[in-house]
């Protein structure tokens, strides 16, 4: 049971990167990313490859990771500057696909559905698989505690105020004299270089990584993640990443307890129940379990705009 | 060449029809109650099995069954709104948004408990397609284009015409100002949602019309029925059919220029060519 | 409410890691001789595989409990556990971890997509436990898996060079293979095309993207050829699309499917008109194996077996009477395998059979209802008949069995 739980946390811990990778984007600078899940791939495979192809280093497979990432983030963010908030949604979710569909299709490079097994771990060989996923347990906990660190101290930093007054209202941004263009290609691309830390992590925990899990549902854990804990909120993240986890493996022991169903009804409830469960906290606690402490200034004008969680 | 480029232009044709009616549910609900809907996806698969037992199990005849269909989706819709998306509503858009996600994850496997993954279909015969002029068309399709059509006409002349529906664009237009002239919202709310997630469950039916259905039905489909109200215009129902129309044609025309398996990336580089050029989409915001 | 349901998520999972605490702390060998052995059906139950998950849970059910009424494994009860892969290697990862480290399995079954098994396979040799899959992709049996890793779906070699073959000798003049991008895909396209090509016949193909709600311009692309043969790699969701969008645009010559996509779930769903003619094909049982009947009685005189159903079936039979040769543990169960799988033994196609032989000190050999189960040493299937069948009325009539 204590391994089950140590890789339990393990995934959390990933999930809670993603997280707070989103929070940054949207948490934080107000700007909508429906292709998480690209993103996490990117860094996934960047590393990946350049550490089972290349045979580079694991250290330099995650600098890698970060660098893709952030590259395809910018890329994107400054060919859709024009577009309104809705419409970069969309855009991501397209990058999501198209990657997906890249990875399935290019086996060349990507080595296809197939995907790519055999990515080395730190340590992997020389120590027991339990201690191995305890070494990494570890890792993704200073993985994460540094990128929390990284993104409250940003948060709470002059570049991190500009990221709010964006997310509230670019117009006021704008005449305050900010070059919002720039804040905002570079709060996507710190957002993405986080996004494909996580990639990282992954393939490097796994040692396997395909197209079939790069896919829209983990892009909905994560956005569920970042409402139920708090928006705009870093340790709001965490906490998010770690109660989707709960539901989601919990939900497994629950199902089952439950007689008389078919292998698919318990399928069925238990993920009717991850839905219901996140519903639930979201109607008792619709801005999350920890709300962003900083204090809102409401609209100017009355009506329009809604004030954000 | 031609020949082939009219029969990929039809067959687009065809498949955004299919895909008009969500896509108008999706942007009307965007428009009047001001959030994106995802929950549409699971109303997409509940009509299309609402109209499966009326048409399978019941016996219905297809404009029968498409009318259960309508009505099944749409009075879940209502409900779901009323008790799970309208009290996050004041908290914004995005709230909103996710929790209509999770609420089209906990539908779809509502769908699931009940019915299993197997794929059904519906009583209906398969025919040849007719051909003219180096272009083939299938009567079924032609029926279920006459569906759709029937059913956007019905919603322009309820829009138009009556009472609630000139509230529905009041409201969508300006809030306060249809407060202040004593138009209920919530009851407009729930109407909309009442129709909107009506048509989806309608559009559900037609695409199990085309093929077959599984709770997967929509969420297959959410994506391009996304891309088609983006494409369209955010909020503009007239956009919606065209938007949806526009990603049909996109996504068979990028079989000209590539691999079938790219299909739908080309499906998002046309939306994005799109938006390059109308940043607002096609048809701009709320235009009816 | 919500604290509630809260409160019950939290404890129960505390509730459970400290009844694992308690059992951490129990000697392993009391654990190791009493209480029962746990195995795993690993399937997708919801997800793109969703509609073969179902099927295979059943047969797993019902080979362990055919077993348990038997007796168990050297008296001891097999105590089943069901998760579902969610068709997505993440989500089976996850799975794989509860069943390894909570349930203590010492087996894991019916893996379906090649990615899942792919992801879960060095979960499984890392911690000895055994692992069967009905997954196609040949990099898998490649894996560094130190035999705990067995499946029952032939390698692609094996089914293409059946299926292009059997075209062939019915007169076959120009081959297509359309179907959507799998692990398999481009090899089953070089294979076939290098085949039918040395036989002097034209070969052409189309990879479509799955999960699409129509296939009208594909249909139209492949059939600008004329081909007189079709061959779809696809499954059951996508070829339903794609026959009813081969119909509407006249195709009229012949089509051969594989057994698990043309199922009778299909052919129930389309018209007669659309599946009349289809030729499918499936790994088939030594011809005096009963298996195949047992499975079918399991699933009801009125549905007809699907080849997954079939090949679960066997891989739970073969993993049961593997523990009861040896030991009911991972290894023993990879160290016994083909000493029931294969060899001279006497032949058993049933596991309450093959335990009452082997508690009287015989030796046996499984023949199962999806082949003669016999296994290389990389866990792949050596050789296994296939039949060809033929859509006829909505039910299949045989036609040929090589």
């Amino acid at each position: 049971m204590a391994s089950y739980l140590v890789s339990i946390a393990t995934f959390a811990g990933i999930y809670a990167i993603l997280t707070l990778g989103l929070n940054v984007m949207w948490g934080l600078t107000g700007m909508i990313n429906l292709g998480l899940a690209g993103f996490f791939a990117v860094g996934a495979y960047a590393s990946a490859l350049v550490t089972t192809a290349l045979g580079a280093p694991i250290w330099l497979g995650f600098a890698t990771s970060a660098v893709a990432a952030a590259l395809a983030g910018a890329v994107l963010t400054a060919s859709t500057l024009r577009l309104r908030g809705d419409y970069l949604a969309i855009v991501t979710l397209g990058f999501a696909e198209l990657v997906r569909l890249i990875a399935s299709n290019e086996i060349w490079l990507t080595r296809g559905t197939d995907g790519i097994s055999g990515i080395p771990g730190p340590l992997r060989g020389a120590l027991s698989p339990a201690d191995f996923n305890l070494l990494y347990f570890g890792l993704v906990v200073l993985g994460a505690g540094a990128v929390l660190v990284l993104t409250q101290r940003i948060a709470f930093s002059p570049f991190g105020r500009v990221l709010r007054s964006i997310r509230d209202d670019d117009g006021v941004a704008a005449v305050a004299g900010k070059h919002v263009a720039r804040f905002k290609i570079a709060a996507f691309a710190l957002g993405s270089a986080i996004l494909g830390l996580a990639g990282a992590f992954y393939a490097h925990y796994t040692s396997y990584i395909a197209p079939d899990i790069f896919r829209p549902l983990i892009t909905i854990y994560i956005f569920l993640a970042l409402t139920a804990g708090g928006t705009g909120n870093g340790v709001g993240a965490l906490v998010g990443a770690l109660i989707v986890m709960a539901i989601l493996e919990g939900t497994r022991f629950l199902a089952a307890e439950i007689p008389g169903l078919s292998g698919v009804q318990t399928a069925a409830l238990r993920e009717f129940t991850i839905g219901a469960a996140l519903i639930v906290i979201m109607r008792v606690r619709p801005r999350g379990l920890i709300p962003e402490p900083v204090p809102m200034l409401g609209p100017a004008t009355g009506g329009g705009r809604e004030a954000r969680p | 060449m031609a020949a082939q480029i009219a029969q990929l232009i039809v067959n687009g044709l065809i498949t955004g029809a299919l895909l008009a009616l969500p896509t108008i549910g999706f942007t009307t609900v965007f428009a009047v109650l001001r959030f994106p809907n995802f929950a549409l996806a699971s109303h997409v698969t509940i009509g299309a099995f609402a109209g499966y037992v009326a048409n399978v199990s019941l016996g219905l005849p297809i404009v029968a069954s498409v009318l259960v269909a309508f009505a099944v989706a749409g009075a879940s819709g209502a409900a779901t709104d009323e008790w799970v998306l309208k009290p996050l509503r004041p908290y914004g858009a995005l709230t909103a948004a996710i929790a209509s996600i999770a609420l089209t994850v906990a539908l779809e496997n509502v769908v699931r408990f009940s019915f299993g993954n197997e794929l059904r279909a519906y009583d209906v015969p398969l025919y040849r397609d007719w051909r003219f002029l180096g272009v083939r068309l299938g009567p079924q399709q032609v029926e279920n284009g006459l569906l759709a059509a029937a059913a956007v006409a019905a919603l322009f002349a309820f829009l138009r015409f009556t009472r609630i529906g000139k509230a529905m664009r009041a409201v969508a237009d300006n809030p306060t100002l249809a407060s202040i002239k004593g138009i209920d919202a919530d009851l407009v709310g729930r109407l909309v949602a009442f129709v909107a997630m009506g048509l989806a469950g309608v559009g559900g039916m037609l695409v199990g019309l085309n093929s077959s259905i599984d709770p997967l039905t929509g969420f297959r489909v959410i994506l391009s029925v996304f891309a088609g109200a983006v494409v369209g215009g955010l909020g503009s129902v007239p956009g919606a059919v065209v938007g949806a129309l526009v990603v049909g044609i996109g996504e068979e025309l990028s079989l000209v220029v590539w691999d079938p398996t790219y299909r739908s990336a080309f499906g998002f580089l046309a939306i994005l060519l799109v938006l390059t050029f109308r940043p607002r989409g096609l048809l701009g915001e709320r235009a009816y | 409410m919500t604290k509630a349901r809260f409160a019950t998520t939290r404890r129960t999972v505390l509730g459970g890691a400290a009844a694992g605490a308690v059992l951490l702390g129990a000697p392993a060998l009391l654990r190791a001789q009493q209480g029962p052995v746990v195995m795993a059906a690993l399937n997708p139950l919801t997800g793109a595989g969703g509609n073969y998950g179902p099927g295979m849970l059943a047969t797993i059910q019902a080979a362990a409990q055919a077993a348990n009424d038997a007796g168990g494994i050297d008296g001891r009860e097999i105590e089943l556990v069901s998760e579902d892969t969610q068709t997505s290697p993440e989500a089976a990862v996850r799975a794989a971890r509860k069943i390894i480290d909570v349930d203590q399995a010492i087996a894991i079954m019916g893996t379906w997509a090649s990615s899942v098994t792919t992801a879960v396979a060095p979960l499984c040799w890392e911690s000895r436990t055994m692992l069967s899959a009905v997954s196609g992709a040949d990099s898998i049996t490649r894996l560094p898996h130190d035999g705990y890793f067995f499946r029952t779906q032939p390698t692609t070699t094996l089914q293409i060079d059946a299926a292009t073959r059997f075209m062939l000798d019915q007169g076959a003049e120009k081959i297509a293979y359309i179907g959507p991008q799998t692990p398999f895909t481009q090899d089953s396209i070089d294979m076939m095309g290098e085949i039918a090509l040395g036989a002097g016949k034209s070969f052409d193909s189309l990879i479509y993207e799955a999960d699409k709600a129509s296939y009208g311009s594909e249909a139209d692309q492949i059939l600008h050829g004329e081909p007189d043969f079709l061959f779809l790699g696809g499954y059951t969701p996508d070829v339903t699309v794609l026959l009813k969008d081969l119909f509407r645009a006249g195709y009229e010559q012949r089509m051969l499917a594989f057994a698990y996509a043309v199922n009778q779930a299909l052919v129930e769903s389309l018209p007669q008109d659309v599946t009349n003619g289809i030729y499918v094909f499936s790994p088939t049982p030594a011809v005096d194996s009963q298996a195949y009947q047992r499975v079918q009685e399991i699933l009801g005189a009125d549905v007809k077996v699907d080849p997954y159903s079939a090949q679960t079936y066997d891989q739970a039979n073969l993993m049961i009477l593997a523990a009861a040769a040896g030991e009911p543990t991972g290894t023993g169960i990879r160290d016994a395998l083909r000493t029931v799988s294969q060899g001279d033994g006497e032949t058993v196609d049933n596991v309450a059979d093959g335990l009452g032989l082997l508690a009287e000190g015989k030796s046996i050999q499984y023949s199962g209802a999806s082949g003669p189960c016999d296994f290389d040493n990389r866990g792949d299937i050596r050789e296994v008949p296939f039949l060809f069948e033929q859509v006829q009325d909505g039910s299949f009539e045989v036609v040929e069995r090589r």
